[in-house]
């Protein structure tokens, strides 16, 4: 007869359970972990390619006219999203990151809306039969 | 007293049953995950149980699709109150990727409402960790008010 575990077995006994004490010692995510986005209002220029990528279409802009140019908004709801990190890799300005934070528990689904607002100054109106028009003709 | 006993110790130890209403299975193995020793949600009193019957907390993964449509109002129904729904990942709560479907119905909190929110794709078992907490506290207080 032989007991091949026995020796695992009794170096078990002695040794620490392996199991993690996740809620008494905090946790970080792994390097490179898809967590939470974080967006970079200021970085965004509106150009809508994240939503052209975005597979769930968990991202929505909406735009109202102010004064001094259009208000975009970008959303980005937590509760649709599939953390594919396709935006972050698209975006042009690099306005998009996703943050190693995993813990998004909630009892309200708007609390998952990640959002940012910026201004986009249009471009200054050109006057009718302006020089670049005439010097063609 | 008899009765206090019993009181507390249905507040120590939660069953959980959970459906899959339709999920990708991903939210499924992270969930089973949670309760292998590795992660270990059963320290915290947590048991996962065969029966809608015997349950204190459903965990919902999935979308809930036209075949799972009635199934799972049917089971939620079986659950004695108070209970507690966590929906698991991000589809309960939108549907995902897979909204838009011919076969994907609603989100969940639009047949039964939804107590917590454990969104990811799929969570980490510690996200499930910290969701389930905060499930057994709404859980007591839902006791409290019973009363
Ligand atoms: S976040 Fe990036 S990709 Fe999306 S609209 Fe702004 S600049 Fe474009
Ligand atoms: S990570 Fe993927 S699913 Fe999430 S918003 Fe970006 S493109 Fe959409």
């Amino acid at each position: 007869m032989n007991f091949p575990f026995v020796k695992e077995a009794v170096n078990s006994l002695f040794k620490k359970p392996s199991t993690e004490r996740y809620p008494f010692v905090k946790k970080e995510a792994p390097l490179g972990y898809r967590g939470r986005i974080l967006f970079k209002s200021d970085k965004c220029i509106g150009c809508g390619m994240c939503i052209r990528v975005c597979a769930p279409g968990a991202i929505t802009k909406s735009t109202k006219k102010t004064d001094d140019g259009e208000e975009i908004t970008m959303n980005f709801f937590m509760g649709r999203c599939t953390f594919c990190q396709m935006c972050a890799d698209f975006c042009p300005r690099g306005a998009i990151e996703l943050t190693n934070e995993f813990s998004m528990i909630t009892e309200d689904k708007s609390n998952l809306n990640v959002s940012g607002t910026f201004i986009k100054k249009l471009p200054p109106k050109q006057q009718a039969g302006s020089q670049t028009i005439s010097k063609q003709v | 007293m008899f009765k206090k006993i019993i009181e507390k110790s249905f507040e120590k130890s939660p069953w959980l049953f959970h459906i899959n209403a339709g999920s990708c299975n991903a939210c499924d193995i992270e969930f089973v995950a949670t309760l292998t020793p590795r992660y270990d949600a059963e320290r915290f009193g947590f048991k996962l149980t065969g029966t809608p019957r015997h349950a204190d907390i459903i965990v919902v993964s999935g979308p809930v699709t036209e075949q799972s449509k009635d199934r799972v109002i049917r089971t939620i129904a079986q659950v004695p109150n108070p209970k507690v729904i966590v929906a698991l990942g991000s589809c309960p709560a939108s549907g995902n990727i897979f909204a838009g479907s011919y076969s994907v119905l609603h989100t969940l909190d639009y047949y039964v409402p939804v107590d917590v929110y454990v969104p990811g794709c799929s969570p980490k078992p510690e996200a499930i960790i910290d969701g389930l907490y905060k499930a057994v506290e709404i859980l007591k207080n839902k006791r409290r008010d019973n009363k």
